[in-house]
């Protein structure tokens, strides 16, 4: 007996799936000098696999579960995967330009990034425990060989070890912990877990289960105390792929964390929902007050997106203290945050990839004047920092105000407690952003700036576009936030608020 | 108690259950790491011998095959090609012991204390003779057939991405000599 199985919401999975075997194909037959078809074919690749999603987007079927719902394509996931491709779709454009100009293996490169984009997919559709943790693996596994992909660099292979060491230690605390879960409640699918688990939740097993899944996830979305490997990784790595680690890789764990939470453990809400609480202002507070400290730019983003870990935790715990509805906006707040925040990194990171070319350093020091000889950069780079310090008009802003919002609703003194120490965050978070800022618009052109045509060189024509992209949405978001917050409307249908 | 000792499948465990414990810590503490290497096919044999306990006679093969037949025969052949020292090797042994004994030891009770107040009292209970490998396979190309062929995508990926790492560079001049090789 075949399987039943709707070939029709599994073909952006399976579009990306042959991307990256003729991808792989294609590599074994290019000659050196004609690699970069790989990259065209990655990016056209990803490009199409957009196109099932907008058809099953405007289909009227409905949530298409299959596989005794096991996997599902319903709104959150469509939306989720629409951000995995878009994020996949300007990784790729970043990379264009870095892999080639430092003789990477270009072709096993993009096969590897594919499968992690693929991964991020299968992730966002999963309603099972054993489909989720593959796909989690799927996610993170090609991502701890790219970390190591500059293999003559020792910070890159330390960058790799380390982030494979703590990542197969979260996997291996995730599986067992879903074992506990399976073991109590003889159940694998979410939606099972959560009929099972109702009355479950006092048990110790299962309390530690939950624990255990949340640390897991806790690696994956880089949370303290679990993000020691984020900044000797992301500085290690390949800058694209720490682009990638810190946006498209944490959404995974986030989307994972959101899935598991919401949906198989609503009933144990007061045993996570503290756990949430104590990541959220740790995150926040311990990684601020280290990136004030930071002179690597790459590293100081690193610890920014700890903290932004941080902030899109705080709408989990506050959704641990409300009703039905309440939930359902903490939920959407978590996605509107991680969908604004998905662009705004992703073009910081694209900004420090073509000001590291110029400069020809990492250090925020040298970056000293880049307004001066470099003003479209300079501009741009402000744009992506001011909107990560949530400034209005732009479209950090509304990720904060979203975030807020879902605490301060809660109403609890403990959630209102959370808010001030994210608020006081924020405004530390603001001191390094602006001085990053500062530096490129108002300190003088270090003496050991590189030379003149070095500095005036324009910036890879994807890089620029990748770039371009990620400004267009963080400004245009800023001015119309419903573009936004349509889409993560649309995500409640998990939470059922 | 009585009971318990009266029913032979529970020396059975109580022998395995002993020799995983005892080959789990050698396993840490051993200076030598092809020790290390054979007390680990040990703990997993015996592991593998739990499993068919629970007449799960699949999942123990597969135990079998897959750990101490591939990985570990893998990991004694990485040891002799990469030629790593197979000696007694001191700097296996690490100085802060009493830290990482504690962090094992409160691990321990928490799993083991959760574990024993969710499944002390249960039953265990046997699937049917024989049937489970069959089902093991229905259900991994029907129910789980999304899973099972990601998983063969993670394969893949882990062996691209491994042999890329592991192989040794061309300097630049010898690319080019085999570029205008294989031209001509």
């Amino acid at each position: 007996m075949a399987p039943d199985i709707d070939y029709l919401a599994l073909a952006p999975e399976i579009t990306l799936a042959v991307t990256a075997v003729v991808v792989l194909l294609l590599d074994l037959f290019l000659p050196r000098r004609q690699k970069y078809w790989t990259a065209i074919v990655a990016v056209l690749g990803v490009s199409f696999a957009a196109l099932p999603l907008i058809a099953l987007a405007v289909s009227d079927v409905g949530d298409r579960a299959m596989l005794g719902g096991s996997f599902v394509v319903d709104d959150f996931a469509l939306v989720l995967k629409g951000l995995f491709v878009i994020a996949g779709y300007l990784v790729l454009l970043m990379s264009v330009g870095y892999v080639e100009s430092d003789r990477y293996y270009q072709g096993e490169y993009y096969f590897l990034l594919l499968m992690s984009i693929l991964g991020s997919m299968v992730l966002a559709s999963s309603r099972d425990l054993i489909t989720l943790f593959i796909a989690v693996e799927l996610v993170s596994q090609p991502m701890y060989l790219l970390a190591g992909w500059r293999k003559g660099d020792l910070r890159s292979n330390e960058a790799s070890l380390k982030y494979f060491l703590l990542g197969v230690l979260a996997s291996a605390l995730l599986l067992y912990g879903m074992s506990f879960v399976y073991g109590l409640t003889g159940e694998l699918t979410f939606a099972g877990i959560a009929a099972e688990g109702a009355g479950k939740a006092g048990e110790p097993a299962f309390i530690m289960a939950i624990l255990f899944i949340i640390a897991g996830f806790g690696f994956k979305v880089s949370a303290v105390p679990f993000h020691f490997w984020a900044p000797d990784t992301y500085e290690g790595a390949p800058t694209p792929v720490a682009a990638y680690l810190s946006v498209s890789s944490k959404a995974a764990g986030f989307v994972a964390l959101l899935v598991v939470l919401y949906s198989a453990f609503p009933d144990a809400s007061g045993v996570w929902g503290p756990a949430v609480w104590i990541l959220a202002a740790l995150s926040m507070t311990l990684a601020n007050l280290t990136a004030l400290r930071q002179t690597n730019i790459v590293r100081l983003l690193a610890y920014s997106s700890v903290a932004q870990a941080g902030f899109m935790l705080v709408p989990f715990a506050a959704a641990a203290t409300t009703d039905a509805v309440g939930l359902g906006e903490a939920f959407a707040a978590t996605v509107t945050y991680i969908v604004i925040y998905a662009f705004m990194n992703l073009g910081a990171f694209a900004v420090v990839i073509a000001g590291a070319r110029k400069t020809g350093t990492g250090d925020i020091e040298g970056w000293g004047g880049l307004g001066s000889y470099a003003p479209a950069l300079g501009a741009l780079a402000a744009v992506f920092f001011f909107s990560l310090a949530g400034i209005p008009p732009l479209a950090g802003w509304i990720a904060k105000l979203v975030m807020f919002g879902a605490a301060m609703g809660a109403g609890s003194p403990w959630m209102i407690a959370l808010a001030v120490i994210a608020a006081i965050n924020a405004v530390i978070a603001l001191v390094y952003y602006a001085r990053v800022v500062k530096t490129i618009w108002m300190d003088p052109v270090p003496a050991t700036a590189p030379e003149e045509e070095v500095r005036t060189a324009s910036v890879a024509g994807s890089l620029g576009l990748a770039i371009g992209l990620s400004a267009a949405v963080v400004v245009v978001a800023g001015f119309f936030p419903s573009l936004v917050t349509f889409f993560s409307d649309a995500t409640k249908v998990l939470a059922g608020g | 108690m009585s009971d318990w000792f009266s029913e032979p499948a529970n020396w059975v465990f109580l022998v395995l259950a002993l020799v995983i414990a005892v080959s789990a810590v050698r396993v840490v503490t051993s200076t030598n790491v092809v020790h290390s290497a054979l007390f680990l096919v040990l703990a997993l044999g015996a592991t593998a011998g739990l499993f068919l306990l629970l007449s799960a006679e699949f999942v123990a093969w597969v135990l079998v095959l897959v750990y101490i037949g591939a990985v570990i025969v893998l990991f004694l052949f990485g040891i002799m090609i990469t030629r790593a020292p197979t000696g007694p090797n001191v700097e296996m042994d690490h100085r802060p012991r009493a830290p990482a004994a504690m962090a094992a030891f409160l691990m321990f009770i928490v799993t083991a204390g959760s574990g024993l107040t969710a499944f002390g009292d249960q039953e265990i209970t046997r699937l049917g003779d024989g049937t489970s490998t069959e089902l093991i396979g229905e259900q991994l190309l029907q129910r789980f057939v999304i899973p099972f062929e990601v998983v063969s995508f993670v394969l893949l990926a882990a062996l691209i991405g491994g042999i890329t790492l592991a192989r040794r560079d061309a300097s630049p001049a010898e690319e080019e000599a085999t570029e205008e090789e294989v031209q001509a």
